[in-house]
């Protein structure tokens, strides 16, 4: 067991004294990304509570495995404590909130993808962050436009959310499905 | 008469389906775990969504459903071709080596990431050789990986092989690793300054400083005279002939030269090498020295001739001149010590294969006993045989028990006692230290070849 905790411990000071500033500030950025979208979509009550404490290492986790289930585990937990929030506690669905949970889920998992594929100890060509964050900007202010649109959009049409959101996800799940099949056969 | 139908000819080439069905290759690009998430996610969102009648869910899902079709409206359809770039020229131990790794992308999109390993030898010193490389290729194009850095010993060291593997599509695909073989980089040893000032003990005459006076078979001409009983007939001279009406012949010098054999112990390696500017062991001082007294040899128009003592037992042909300089360069680059406990040759080192004036320098550590023996041996059979001592100072057997520095001793004494016996014998053995190492010895040896031989 010794010798076991001992080659732990040397293969960590092995990953300090080899990892470079790059994919460190890739992993700090899904940590951060995950954890400030868990602090908003939580209840206000409880993240200002001791409860935060479980909520940092669900966030903190996917920077330590980019490549495991960490990342799905704490997008689920944003959702799960934004259905809560807006169910539960009866909180108003707020442009503001839902443009920062989705922009910010989905920076921690497009760097979660990224960090899943660049080793701790890579010289990285600056080229290589550059251009996936600026393509992970392009999808986020497509469907943040998309958002003020369809949000809008309800404001107008009083009571008819449900038929909206409806129509909405059918559309977008018969896409969705063209899409995959599209893919598939594709050579 | 009737019409025989020709015998089907099998195609030489299969027909284009016939190769798509037999050959089934596994598709170089395979989906992530981040477009696993992407999918699971997106229905996820969608059937919560729909389910409880919540648009903002449907717009979380946005961003996810958005992502994947900007990063699979084009699919990737051919592997990254990576090659490896290494120096080609001539590289001295401690010199500078510039490798490098290419990737192209013959695709039509762009790879996102490409993660670039690289292993080499230990003891190429290249810069973050040790690292991956993490960098972006546009379509249709290439990027290359400089690798400067520094050759730490002689030999064929190896840069590679190097393996990449690509992230395209936003990190929704990734390509399987290509490899590609490690390339070869030539590092020639460092030659200490080596000058032998002492005559060779058996010069009858050397090609180029000291060319001979004797008539004899050769190329260089020393006159045409009368033909005589015995001369050959392709010696004739057809145009003096012809003259003079009397048949002449081209007589010419006899071509002699001095031959040294360079005989290298490999039947073991002693101490660690530390490369050029550190501690030696004993193959670096064996090719080094070898290196140096084959240039000074050769720069002086002897002919020189290299061999193993071990059981692979390669040996170099004798030869003179700056190509078998080169060729002995390359020649010891693939000395290795030989390992395996099989008897070496010995008809190779017989003294029957040495030419009888030929100087045979043997460089040994004398650790193994069939060394001395091959040495005995070789100046029974009257070669001027000189032995160079190749074991680094203070080698010793790694400590094992309380009983190795005993050990120790008594094999250092044995040592010294064989040393005693060779000197006995004749045998001069004399510890290489560079420049002059060889000279009191040569002297030695030239003296003794002055004195009528005989057994």
């Amino acid at each position: 067991m010794f010798d076991g905790i001992a080659n732990r411990l040397a293969r960590t000071r092995t990953v300090v004294t080899r990892a470079t500033v790059l994919p460190l500030v890739v992993r700090c950025g899904i940590g951060l990304a995950f954890f400030a979208a868990m602090t908003v979509a939580w209840p206000v009550t409880l993240v200002v509570s001791r409860y935060l404490v479980l909520f940092a290492p669900v966030a903190v986790y996917p920077a330590f495995a980019p490549r495991g289930r960490g990342p799905t585990v704490a997008i689920v937990a944003v959702v799960a404590g934004w259905i809560i929030d807006t169910t539960w506690y009866d909180a108003r669905t707020a442009l503001w909130r839902v443009l920062a949970i989705a922009t910010l889920t989905y920076a921690g998992h497009t760097l979660a993808a990224l960090a899943a594929v660049l080793p701790y100890d890579s010289m990285v060509n600056a080229d290589v962050l550059t251009g996936w964050l600026t393509r992970a900007g392009l999808t986020i202010l497509i469907s943040a436009v998309l958002t003020v649109l369809a949000l809008g959009l309800t404001a107008e049409l009083a009571g008819g959310a449900f038929v909206l959101a409806t129509l909405v996800g059918l559309a977008a799940a018969v896409g969705l499905a063209l899409l995959l099949g599209r893919l598939l056969r594709r050579p | 008469m009737t019409l025989i139908d020709p015998p089907p000819l099998r195609a030489a080439v299969p027909p284009a389906g016939a190769a798509a069905d037999e050959g089934w290759a596994p598709p170089a690009w395979v989906p992530t775990r981040a477009l696993g998430r992407t999918v699971l996610l997106t229905g996820l969102l969608l059937v919560l969504g729909v389910a409880l009648g919540r648009v903002d869910l449907v717009l979380l899902a946005a961003p996810f459903a958005i992502g994947a079709a900007i990063g699979l409206r084009r699919m990737p359809r051919s592997a990254p071709e990576l090659r490896i770039d290494a120096d080609e020229e001539h590289i001295v131990e401690g010199g500078e080596v510039t490798a490098g790794v290419t990737v192209a992308n013959p695709d039509v999109i762009a790879y996102d990431l490409v993660v670039l390993r690289t292993r080499t030898s230990p003891w190429l010193d290249l810069e973050d050789a040790d690292r991956p490389f993490a960098i972006s290729v546009a379509p249709d194009g290439w990027t290359a990986v400089e690798l400067p850095g520094r050759a730490l010993r002689w030999g064929r060291h190896a840069v590679g092989p190097a393996a990449a593997r690509v992230a395209a599509c936003g990190g929704l695909l990734a390509c399987r690793p290509v490899v590609v073989p490690a390339r070869g980089v030539r590092v020639y040893p460092e030659t200490e300054p080596f000058a032998a000032t002492e005559a060779m003990p058996a010069a009858a005459g050397l090609v180029g400083n000291h060319r001979s006076r004797r008539p004899g078979e050769g190329g260089e001409l020393a006159g045409v005279r009368p033909f005589a009983p015995g001369d050959r007939l392709r010696r004739i001279d057809w145009r003096v002939s012809l003259r003079t009406r009397d048949l002449h012949v081209a007589s010419t010098l006899s071509d002699r030269d001095a031959e040294v054999l360079l005989l290298l112990d490999v039947l073991g390696e002693a101490g660690a090498s530390g490369g050029v500017k550190g501690k030696a062991s004993v193959l670096d001082t064996t090719v080094r020295a070898a290196a140096a007294i084959a240039e000074h040899y050769l720069q002086r128009g002897d002919r020189v001739s290299l061999a193993e003592y071990g059981s692979s037992a390669r040996r170099l042909r004798p030869a003179t001149g700056r190509r078998q300089y080169l060729t002995v360069l390359e020649w010891l680059l693939d000395v290795r010590a030989d390992t395996t406990d099989s008897e070496p040759y010995e008809h190779v080192f017989g003294a029957h294969n040495v030419s009888s004036d030929a100087l045979v320098v043997v460089l040994t550590p004398l650790v193994d006993p069939r060394a001395a023996d091959m040495l005995a041996g070789l100046v029974q059979s009257g070669r001027y045989t000189v032995a160079v001592d190749t074991l680094p100072e203070g080698a010793a057997p790694p400590q094992r028990s309380q009983w190795t520095p005993l050990a120790t001793r008594l094999w250092r004494m044995e040592r010294e006692n064989v040393l005693g016996r060779l000197r006995e014998h004749g045998v001069p053995v004399v510890t290489w230290a560079g420049a002059g190492s060889l000279d009191l010895v040569l002297r030695d040896v030239a003296r003794l070849a002055s004195a009528p031989r005989g057994r």
